[in-house]
């Protein structure tokens, strides 16, 4: 049964809606029937288009080209107020409430018709209006007060108590325990009998499986697929086109393109062995080999194959001298990597005492799932990769290691030194470099220049007797600005006049120039162009050849492209820390960054990928 | 017991100095009733004005002036909240049009406004206006004690006695009163309300300060009925710190006025009896209890009930 089918005319038709950020393809061209009713999931990776698709809906942005149909007729929403009178409503992640107030004043607030207010006539409204919806919070309660739960239900009040035809839910869970995300479902299924629309964005598959009437997959800002409930295929093959198979942003200069592959590429046993082993003695076991594997690792029939996985994975069977063995999956299109060029890659260095070692460490974070008993360690010539939805810990993991942050419990060293001993007393050189996520608010001083934002981390090496060597600075800094292609290559523009990308060049020249021998790297090429971010690539890897990294990043290729040892953050928790040849893991990747593989400590004894000489 | 009773007879006049203090308490209080009403209002809004002393100073010279030339102390009260009015006004121009610094904008506010109705008031030095005269509320001013206090006094005094009550009433009872607060929270949710909170902030920052003018009137028509170089001296700034005192709740606020005004008159009545306090001191007492009031009022932290978004300034449109 087709969608256009089962329900008459959709309540809101979106229309070719495109809409660009600079050079930067939100949307294109997408076009999307929502109907009342109905609980329609929109699934995408971050940054595929979901949010930008639903700001547009919801009146805060205004499309490029394409048009907005209520009911048939074409509409344009100025501002979100204009949508909120069209009926359009969203609950964002970020909850406008007002902490000091009660339930009741906040969801009337805007909405009362009497210009004196009764409180306890309010109050009994909105009860009334919860309890039709099992939206179950107290409406004398204090927001300040309230579970992140029980908030969202405010923020949900809120939009039924205007009468809202549509509600917009933005990756709803993400800030839910699981127990409230099943309130959530209940209370959402019970809108939709009641005639509401709703759109629920996220980008966790086995909840959109749950509680979705139909999924529209969002890839790159194009609408990729479109499933009905009956016809939606399992969670594996759900990930696949998720994640796509579009990499052209592939790995090293010598990267050739691979024409999509679609298929599951030969596997190995579950039980890698070179993931038990530590790493230093990596070089000494061989790769697994490659073996037909029967389909179903799953128990469905349907194969998780990330394109990502298999081209890396490709890349390095490629490099150990592995033939592959490629079974044709029918329907599929078979598997071409002719051409695919061997990666040189940096040989992993042993080393026997890690640059950064975490063991159990726990921290609780309000609003947030904090983090949980994380175990993990780099060792010198190791980039490990985190992988992850963003808040998921990485942020909290990342402030710990750099000291912003303390951890309530567990032991982090670096360099074999406390963290907290090593910030109090870190080496001007050989420590450790942190290249922040937040590039113009944590690694810059936007009105500073450049060779002062040079000094900001580097200030030891040009000083003596607190006195600061500036002709030296600026010698120093004007290297590494034409060492590292940094446009406009001058030492005195500010660093405000820098893009994203020439920013980040300074920064992790500025990082690197202190030798480090432990990096934290959080996001370092999100929003770079492709050229940007292979010279970041580039200076990582052969940063990695005297130094362990430690790569925190949201996208899974970059993941996938640079590091030897891969972990997945799930709500705070290490899912599991796996090599990069451990083919298995690698393709169940995306299950564990949805939370559909729960943690499993037994894995790796809570020990991380390098087990910590000392840790028991 | 020949010393004991000594010893309560020195005490005696120290006691007895306590009632005329109290009734001294309630005009010497009124006008800073007034300026901490007016700010906690704004700042209620979520617009920190550091502007009330020369707000004061504004609006008594006003008040004052029309007095003097018209005989109406109604008026002059009404044309001393209204300069006072347009004191804020100003200081909402720089801050909400112009996203100017609160802070800044309020410290330059209160020089400029001592400074321009010090200048302006020169020619009315030491001359004297009709002002507000007392009168009794039959009934209640025949209680003991406190009726004398608190029921023989002028009108300004009866309607600071109400102004509590009706800002508790607007602020907590009023759809207005609810936006404003909710202003002074949490603007982006009064947005996405539909309620612009650019309008509910000018609108704390004219009914603040058209109230502080009221207090800077009370000076000059009631209080002191003259006119005098810098007239306020120093009250504007305590009432500032009157609001932090008061948990920005307008009962708190009468509570926390009237004990500072209070201690203040039952000091100097101490003073008069020959207890050697230098006149110094006395001069620095307001100051000092200032930051006595802060000191405590911190203590408190972070539960002090501040509204969150006070002083910050957002952009206008959506």
């Amino acid at each position: 049964m087709s969608a256009d089918a089962c329900k008459g005319k959709p309540l809101i038709r979106l229309e070719g809606i495109s809409k660009h950020f600079g050079k930067v393809r939100a949307n294109h061209d997408i076009t999307l029937d929502i109907r009342a009713g109905r609980i329609k999931a929109l699934l995408g990776e971050n940054g595929a288009g979901k949010s930008t698709l639903m700001s547009v809906l919801a009146g805060r942005l205004q499309p490029d080209a394409g048009r907005i149909l209520l009911g048939g007729n074409p509409v344009f929403f100025r501002s979100p107020r204009d949508a909120h009178q069209a009926g359009i409503g969203m609950v964002y992640q970020h909850f406008m409430l007002i902490d000091s107030m009660s339930v009741a004043d906040n969801v009337l607030l805007g909405q009362e018709k009497s210009l004196t207010l009764n409180p306890r006539d309010m109050q009994r409204r909105v009860a009334e209006l919860a309890r039709r919806y099992g939206l179950d919070v107290d409406p004398a309660a204090k927001i300040g007060t309230l579970s992140m739960g029980e908030r969202q239900r405010v923020e949900i009040l809120k939009l039924l108590c205007r009468e809202s035809r549509l509600l917009i839910f933005d990756e709803p869970t993400a800030v839910l325990t699981p127990g409230e995300a099943r309130r959530l479902f209940v209370s959402m299924r019970s809108m939709a009998e009641q005639g509401k629309a709703i759109v629920f964005i996220s980008h966790k598959l086995p909840e959109v499986l749950e509680i979705s009437d139909e999924i529209s997959i969002l890839r790159r800002g194009e609408v990729v697929d479109g499933f009905e409930r009956a016809n939606v295929p399992g969670e594996a093959e759900l990930a696949r086109r998720m994640l796509g198979r579009d990499l052209s942003l592939n790995s090293g200069p010598e990267a050739a393109h691979v024409a999509a592959p679609a298929n599951a590429p030969a596997s190995i046993s579950r039980a890698d062995p070179a993931e038990a082993v530590l790493p230093g003695l990596e070089e000494e076991i061989p790769p697994p080999v490659p073996e037909p594997r029967p389909m179903g690792w799953l128990g469905t029939d349907r194969q998780l194959s990330l394109e990502a996985a298999i081209y890396n994975r490709s890349q390095r069977a490629g490099e150990n001298g592995q033939p592959e063995a490629e079974p044709a999956v029918p329907g599929d299109g078979n598997l071409n990597i002719e051409g695919v060029k061997r990666r040189g890659r940096g040989k992993l260095v042993a080393e026997t005492e890690p640059v950064l070692a975490l063991a159990g460490v726990n921290c609780r974070v309000p609003d947030s799932a904090g983090l949980t008993d994380i175990a993990l360690s780099v060792a010198k010539g190791q980039i490990l990769a985190i992988l992850g939805v963003a808040g998921n810990g990485q942020k909290e993991l990342v402030e710990i290691i750099c000291g912003l942050r303390r951890a309530d419990s567990g032991r982090v060293s670096i360099l074999g030194r406390d963290v907290r001993e090593f910030h109090a007393n870190q080496p001007s050189r050989g420590g450790l470099g942190y290249i922040p996520e937040d590039r113009r608010g944590s690694a810059a001083c936007p009105d500073l220049n450049l060779v002062d934002n040079f000094l900001l981390t580097t200030r030891k090496l040009f000083s003596r007797w607190g006195i600061m060597d500036y002709k030296r600075a600026r010698q120093v800094t004007r290297r590494v600005i034409s060492e590292h292609n940094v446009q406009p290559d001058d030492s005195k523009v500010l660093a405000r006049a820098l893009s994203g990308g020439n920013l980040q060049k300074l920064i992790v020249g500025r990082e690197l120039v202190r030798n480090p021998r432990c990096i934290v790297a959080e996001n370092p090429t999100q929003g770079l162009d492709v050229a940007a971010t292979e010279e970041v690539w580039q200076r990582l890897r052969v940063a990695r050849e005297t130094s362990g990294v430690l790569l925190v990043t949201g996208d899974l290729n970059e993941g996938l492209t640079l590091a030897d040892y891969l972990a997945v953050m799930y709500r705070g928790r290490i899912v599991d820390i796996f090599s990069i040849h451990n083919q298995a893991k690698v393709e169940q990747i995306g299950l564990m960054m949805a939370g559909a593989i729960a943690a499993r400590q037994d894995a790796y004894g809570g020990q991380g990928c390098a087990p910590d000489p000392a840790g028991d | 017991m020949e010393v004991e009773k000594t010893f309560i007879e020195l005490l005696l006049p120290y006691i007895l100095a306590l009632a005329p203090a109290l009734a001294a308490a309630v005009s010497t209080g009124t006008p800073i009733l007034f300026a901490t009403l007016g700010e906690l209002v704004t700042e209620r809004g979520g617009v920190l004005n550091l502007g009330v002393e020369g707000m004061m100073m504004v609006g008594s010279l006003a008040a004052f002036v029309i007095c003097y030339h018209t005989g109406s102390p109604w008026f002059g009260l009404l044309c001393g909240g209204a300069a006072a009015m347009a004191m804020s006004a100003l200081h909402g121009l720089v801050c909400m049009v112009f996203q100017g610094s609160q802070v800044v904008s309020g410290l330059a506010l209160t020089i400029f406004g001592v400074g321009v109705a010090n200048y302006l008031g020169t020619p009315y030095i030491q001359q004297k206006a009709e002002g507000f005269t007392t009168f009794s509320i039959p009934l209640l001013s025949s209680i003991p004690l406190l009726g004398r206090v608190f029921f023989q006094q002028d009108a300004m005094v009866y309607l600071s006695y109400l102004l509590p009550f009706l800002l508790w009433f607007l602020l907590r009872r009023t759809r207005f009163g609810l936006a404003l607060r909710a202003s002074g929270e949490n603007p982006e949710a009064v947005r996405a309300a539909g309620i612009s909170p650019f309008k509910m902030r000018w609108a704390s920052i004219l009914l603040g300060g058209f109230l502080v003018g009221l207090g800077g009137a009370y000076l000059a028509l009631a209080f002191m009925r003259m006119w005098a170089d810098n007239l306020v001296a120093g009250r504007g700034w305590i009432a500032v710190a009157l609001v932090i005192f008061a948990f920005w709740r307008p009962g708190r606020a009468v509570l926390g006025v009237y004990l500072f005004a209070g201690v203040t008159a039952y000091l100097f009545r101490v003073q008069a009896l020959g207890v050697p306090i230098p006149s110094s001191i006395m001069a620095m007492l307001p100051y000092v209890m200032t930051l006595l009031v802060l000191f405590v009022s911190s203590l408190r932290g972070k539960g002090s009930g501040a509204p969150a978004d006070l002083g910050n300034n957002f952009k206008v449109g959506d």
